[in-house]
């Protein structure tokens, strides 16, 4: 048959254990074959796998992959003549060295064309993503918003037209409109019959409306009811927990973001903040966070005056305030395993002796509904939505009045995400936990007290 | 599989070191003792021959190793911790003194290596001049590499989230930052020990090391030259040691670099 045919893949770990398992999946060309499954199961491990690209640990032990009707052999040459393949975090997958324009240029050059034609194609190609290359096309990935670096990705993995598109969530950080042009755009290539598809996503939307054919992995997890960890006791103050005023931000290369905006959160509520890509949404939570130098405002937190950069403020004010980022690759420190990273805030925040923090990280673990021998784990042996969960674990463990999340559900699955933001919402209640939220996902959005929408000024809808 | 393959490289690796380090225990005879006639060939009792003064070839290369490999020591693990410690600083200060000290360590690097060896060897004794080579030839190499790696490092999740829970710079550098490039510090404490022993070979073979009754690779080398025709394993024996030893460095750098 024409297309991708996969039969009989099991793909073992260090351990000898299976992480796939005797897997069966085909695509022809023209169709698309999304892959789905709670997080933590293997998909793209299958992606890896099937193209030959395991990481160090993971050992291709049975399996037959055919392209074409032909069992592959040189799988490099493959790669590079047919497949176009967009990785799974987005500011990780560029090169940083590369700009927006050389990155997608660089798949091209298998083509031959003169360098003019290749330039077009890398230009139309950004365009189709629906970034401007004009405005874009000269900045390295560190000068791109999460969302652009996913369509730069996207646009590369595109270029070259591949007769096999492999895609790893490539929607995670898309805002609803981008999210449009990039899913308008798979479907367009499944109705040219040329190429065929392989990709992995947990937005349920996404494979509904591009999917041909659903492969699913692993077993749902029993939907326990999410235990709270321990309540840390909290001085309270009326009012809200987080007041900024008059508040000015800049871009790393100094072109203005925000001006003069302000915003009040009070205890236990739910504020999304959403905007286009690359309008400024994570930056102000590393900004509030600490980690992002403010041109001008002011702001209290739980009534005391709160420092901007994050060196200079009190212990008090670092356990209140605490911040799960974007880059879940980048999250945890690949030398230590997961227990290490739970424990030290544990430690240094709340005072806890060693045997508490150990059992106070297993309970952090359990609330974010992932097994105790993750623990002992280190990152690379975590999927991206185990990685994300850890930092939710890691960021609620000093028992934070306000939780800064930037898109904290886009690398998990809608069982899991659902059962993450059930979380977040019982300790709004039970211990007032108050989250600004950037998001994409309308679902997330759906569950916040208000909006904050961001464009050079901040607009507040009121629910 | 591949943890049996580090295993075989590990030991491997260690065995060739420890040999040079403690083989003149083995040698059975005094190295310094002249048992036969110069250049006299392989014989029984004699298992390489015998060299220029007709000393037993075995036993000299098993003695000749040790002040070399201990040397190579020092100087790789000191090029490589100051290295590393200036890196770690520059590489996170933002200040003055860090940027004044990558302008100095590029400075260093433009200075020819052998010209300051030569320089250092005529002023200090052989050990330090090797040292002091390997410290200016090597250090900024290293200082480099591992500022950028911190600086980078900076930007990383783990590192913010340290400095969200009020971690110190220090406590960062120790504790995130250098566990998560211990490949990187391996690997280069590797290269740097190829680096000594290449340059304590080069200084021997040119007379600035041990005085001569004291068995040393590299002096070997210079001395049975003459008379490779006569008896070849007195120089082959110690050109293989020298590369032996170089390349078990550079086996067990590949495998801390692999490890991360």
């Amino acid at each position: 048959m024409s297309g991708l045919a996969v039969s009989g893949l099991t793909v073992v770990g260090p351990a000898g254990a299976a992480v796939v398992r005797d897997l069966d999946l085909s695509t022809a060309r023209g169709e698309v074959l999304a892959l789905v499954g709670p997080s933590g199961t293997g998909k793209t491990t299958v992606l890896r796998a099937v193209l030959d690209v395991l990481p160090p640990g993971l050992t291709r032990i049975a399996g037959r992959v055919e392209w074409d009707g032909a069992e592959l052999r040189a799988t490099r040459r493959w790669r590079r003549r047919h497949v176009g393949y967009l990785g799974q975090d987005p500011s990780s997958a560029l090169h940083p060295l590369l700009t927006a324009r050389a990155a997608v240029l660089e798949p091209l050059r298998v083509l031959g064309r003169s360098r003019a034609v290749r330039r077009a194609r890398a230009e139309q190609a950004l365009a189709d993503v629906g970034l401007d290359p004009e405005e874009l096309g000269e900045r390295l990935p560190h000068q791109l918003s999460g969302g652009q670096a996913q369509r730069v990705a996207l646009a590369r993995a595109l270029a070259a037209d591949p007769d096999l598109l492999v895609l790893d969530e490539p929607t995670s950080a898309l805002d609803p409109e981008a999210l449009e042009t990039a899913v308008a755009l798979i479907r367009r290539r499944r109705a040219e019959g040329r190429s065929a598809t392989l990709i992995v996503s947990h937005d349920g939307s996404v494979v509904a409306g591009l999917a041909d054919r659903v492969v699913r992995l692993g077993m749902p997890p029993a939907a326990a009811p999410p235990a709270a960890p321990r309540a840390a006791t909290r001085a309270r103050t009326a009012g809200p927990v987080l007041a900024v005023g008059g508040l000015g931000l800049d871009r790393p290369d100094g072109a203005p973001l925000l001006d003069d905006a302000g915003l009040a959160i009070a205890p236990g509520e739910f504020v999304a903040v959403l905007g286009p890509s690359g309008c400024g949404k994570s930056t102000l939570l590393r900004a509030l966070a600490g980690l992002h130098p403010v041109r001008a405002g002011t702001a209290t937190l739980l009534g005391e005056p709160l420092r901007w950069p994050v060196r200079g403020r009190s212990v008090p004010a670092l356990r209140a305030l605490s911040l799960v980022g974007q880059d879940p690759l980048a999250a945890l420190n690949p030398a230590r395993p997961v227990s290490a990273a739970l424990r030290r805030p544990l430690r240094l925040l709340r005072g806890l002796s060693r045997r508490e923090a150990a059992a106070e990280a297993d309970r952090l673990l359990a609330a974010v509904g992932l097994p105790a021998d993750t623990a002992r784990r280190y990152p690379s042996a975590l999927s991206g939505g185990q990685r994300q969960r850890v930092a939710l674990a890691r960021a609620l463990a000093a028992g934070p009045a306000l939780l800064l999340a930037d898109e904290i559900t886009a690398a998990l699955d809608a069982g899991t995400a659902e059962r993450v933001l059930d979380l977040l919402d019982l300790l709004r209640q039970k211990e007032e936990l108050a989250v600004l939220a950037v998001t994409h996902d309308k679902t997330v959005a759906a569950r916040a007290d208000r909006v904050l929408r961001i464009g050079r000024s901040m607009t507040d809808d009121r629910r | 599989m591949r943890v049996s393959r580090v295993l075989l490289v590990a030991v491997a690796a260690g065995g060739v070191l420890a040999l040079a380090l403690g083989g003149e225990a083995l040698a059975g005879r005094e190295p310094t003792r002249t048992v036969a006639a110069p250049w006299a060939v392989a014989g029984p009792g004699l298992p390489l021959g015998a060299d220029v003064l007709g000393r037993d070839v075995l036993a000299r290369v098993l003695a000749g190793g040790r002040d070399l490999t201990l040397g190579a020591l020092a100087a790789a693990g000191a090029a490589s911790s100051l290295g590393v410690a200036g890196g770690l600083w520059a590489g996170w200060s933002r200040g003055r003194a860090a940027r004044a000290a990558r302008a100095l360590s590029d400075l260093l690097l433009v200075l020819p290596l052998l010209l300051v060896a030569m320089l250092a060897v005529v002023t200090v004794p052989g050990p330090a001049a090797v040292i002091a080579g390997t410290v200016f030839g090597g250090a900024p190499l290293t200082l480099r590499v591992m500022a950028d790696a911190t600086a980078q490092a900076r930007h990383t999740g783990y590192v913010e989230a340290a400095l969200s829970r009020g971690e110190r710079g220090l406590s960062v550098l120790f504790r995130e930052v250098l566990p998560a490039h211990a490949g990187l510090v391996g690997a280069d404490l590797g290269q740097r020990m190829v680096l000594a022993v290449q340059l304590s070979a080069a200084l021997n073979v040119l007379g600035f090391g041990p005085p001569p009754p004291e068995a040393d690779w590299a002096a070997m080398l210079r001395e049975n030259l003459p008379g490779i025709g006569l008896n070849p394993a007195a120089v082959l024996a110690p050109a293989a040691a020298l590369a032996l030893l170089a390349g078990s460095v550079a086996g067990l750098s590949h495998i801390l670099a692999g490890r991360s």
